[in-house]
């Protein structure tokens, strides 16, 4: 079973881990918005290539706010998931809907990496940061989505097991005891979690504290011409 | 890009600390003993998974019984002849080093023990559970417990949530967990099966049911539901996986083709159409 060295590694892992995590996620955070304000942004490549764009961007990020709110529910709420589970029918709804979310951020994630790796224009504009991002990005949402098929139900499960852990952490007195029986897969994902979370102030995810949410009701902007066609002559 | 400052690294060094002792830290012993030894240990009511507690330090002295406390694995590996006894007897479950395990905690809560022995019911006695025959009803009731149709009392996720049996539903039930078709069996029946599920032994279910324990009577009905599943042979879990990534394949293909007819004219044309437009212009002119 359990011997003193996995119990430190738990320990670790699940005790200590997050703590570090959110600590460099706020301090870098802030630091980086006072001192590198105007990097609080992800880059668009979009005016360099966008007929593969589309098949990132899209499938990408409905994919990944559609999974992320999907655990953000088992997190906030999680008595009502279970309640929403208590039919096995509403429980197939719920997970069918999660592993099609995942399945699109996948292919979000995989036209990205294609479109970045053979534009050579796109290639150029793509920092390291860039790839590491999209390293764990990849091994996070890959590792999460064998959870869903391997070890499922992951929404039920989640809101009586890993919901506690994470409010444990929150309240901090760290309960690792939910986590140290999860398969190794599981403890891999909530892991890189954690990962992310401290990658988050030294990538372009920092966009999300910056989302334009306004473009949703701002007036459609009209894109015109400028000029007859001298532009297109000198751009080319 | 951004250097690791002075005051940055100080407060890693205290959320560091503050991890390690949240986990660490001193608690109530009864709280303790609830936690952490009642799903497998009474005081006063008969063995579970490890041995019924009651007046434990007269089999055993104080040094040997913190030791095994602190580490008992260490013991057990050290060839000591009586945790060889308990390791038989407890079917080779090892008992887990609990996290933050120290020599003042094992002692609270050796005292706790030793004062508990001496009451004539000790809170920790365990769940008295019925032995009346099974009926249908118990086994309906089971089996909605188990699909969480009927919540459980004290606010139990359900079964579903990572077992299956035979007979879930179409996609199956959990399978983080193992499947309980003959659980029944496994646990050789009725009593030990019963005696399991009032302290349920393994690291996660413990970590779940020690706040909200099943009660007596929801244990009858789903004994009883485990009792009738044994009758049927296991489902194959393969073929509910594949469904499952089946669905998702095919609804993952729908929302695709439903990306591509919404934008089709949104993100793809303004700017081609213009420079088209104005190269055809060009070709002409």
């Amino acid at each position: 079973m359990m011997t003193i060295g996995d119990n430190l590694l738990d320990l670790f892992l699940f005790a200590v881990t997050p703590y570090i995590a959110l600590t460099v996620f706020f301090l870098g955070t802030i630091i980086r918005y006072r001192k590198y304000g105007f990097s609080y942004s992800s880059l668009s490549s979009q005016f360099l290539e966008n007929r593969h764009h589309f098949w990132g961007l899209i499938p990408f990020h409905y994919g990944i706010l559609t999974v992320f709110l999907g655990h953000l529910i088992g997190f906030l709420v999680p008595r009502d998931l279970l309640w929403w589970n208590s039919h096995p029918l509403r429980l197939y709804i719920f997970e069918v809907s999660g592993l099609v979310a995942a399945m699109l951020t996948i292919v979000g994630l995989v036209s990205m990496i294609m479109r970045r790796l053979t534009d050579p224009k796109i290639r150029v504009v793509t920092s390291t940061a860039d790839w590491i991002l999209l390293g764990i990005l990849t091994l996070e949402i890959v590792s999460g989505t064998f959870v869903a098929i391997f070890h499922s139900w992951g929404s039920s499960w989640f809101a009586s097991t890993a919901s506690p852990y994470l409010r444990s952490i929150f309240t901090l007195s760290p309960d690792i005891t939910f986590m140290v029986a999860m398969p190794w897969l599981v403890k891999f994902h909530i892991v890189g979690a954690f990962v992310i979370l401290a990658a988050f102030p030294f990538t372009r995810l920092v966009h999300i504290l910056v989302v334009p949410n306004q473009y949703l009701w701002r007036k459609p902007q009209v894109v015109r011409w400028y000029g007859k066609k001298a532009f297109l002559h000198k751009a080319v | 890009m951004i250097r690791t400052s002075t005051p940055l690294r100080g407060i890693l060094a205290a959320c560091l600390l503050g991890g390690w002792s949240a986990t660490t830290r001193a608690q109530d012993p009864a709280a303790d003993f609830r936690q952490n030894c009642m799903s497998c240990h009474t005081i006063g009511g008969g063995r579970l998974t490890g041995p019924d507690l009651k007046n434990v330090d007269q089999r055993k002295d104080r040094d040997w019984l913190t030791r095994f406390i602190m580490d008992p694995r260490a013991v057990i590996d050290s060839g000591d002849p009586y945790a060889q006894e308990l390791l038989k007897d407890a079917r080779n479950a090892v008992m887990p080093t609990l996290p933050g395990m120290t020599r003042a905690r094992a002692t609270a809560l050796l005292d706790l023990i030793g004062a508990e022995s001496k009451l004539e019911k000790s809170q920790f006695a365990g769940v008295q559970i019925s032995d009346r025959p099974f009926t249908p009803e118990d086994i309906e009731r089971g089996r909605l417990m188990f699909l969480g149709r009927v919540p459980l009392a004290r606010g139990g996720p359900s079964c579903i949530a990572c077992h299956t049996t035979n007979g879930v539903g179409a996609l199956g039930g959990g399978t983080l967990a193992p499947d309980l078709t003959t659980v029944f069996e496994r646990y050789e029946g009725r009593k030990t099966l019963s005696t399991w599920l009032t302290a349920p032994a393994t690291p996660t279910m413990q970590a779940v049911f020690r706040q909200a324990p099943l009660e007596s009577d929801e244990i009858l009905a789903l004994v009883a539901y485990f009792q009738s599943t044994l009758q049927r042979s296991p489902d194959d879990v393969a073929t509910s996986r594949l469904n499952f990534v089946l669905l998702g394949l095919g609804g993952t293909i729908v929302v695709l083709g439903l990306f591509d007819v919404i934008w089709r004219g949104r993100l793809k044309s303004v700017r081609r159409m213009l420079v088209h437009r104005n190269g055809s212009e060009n070709t002409h002119g």
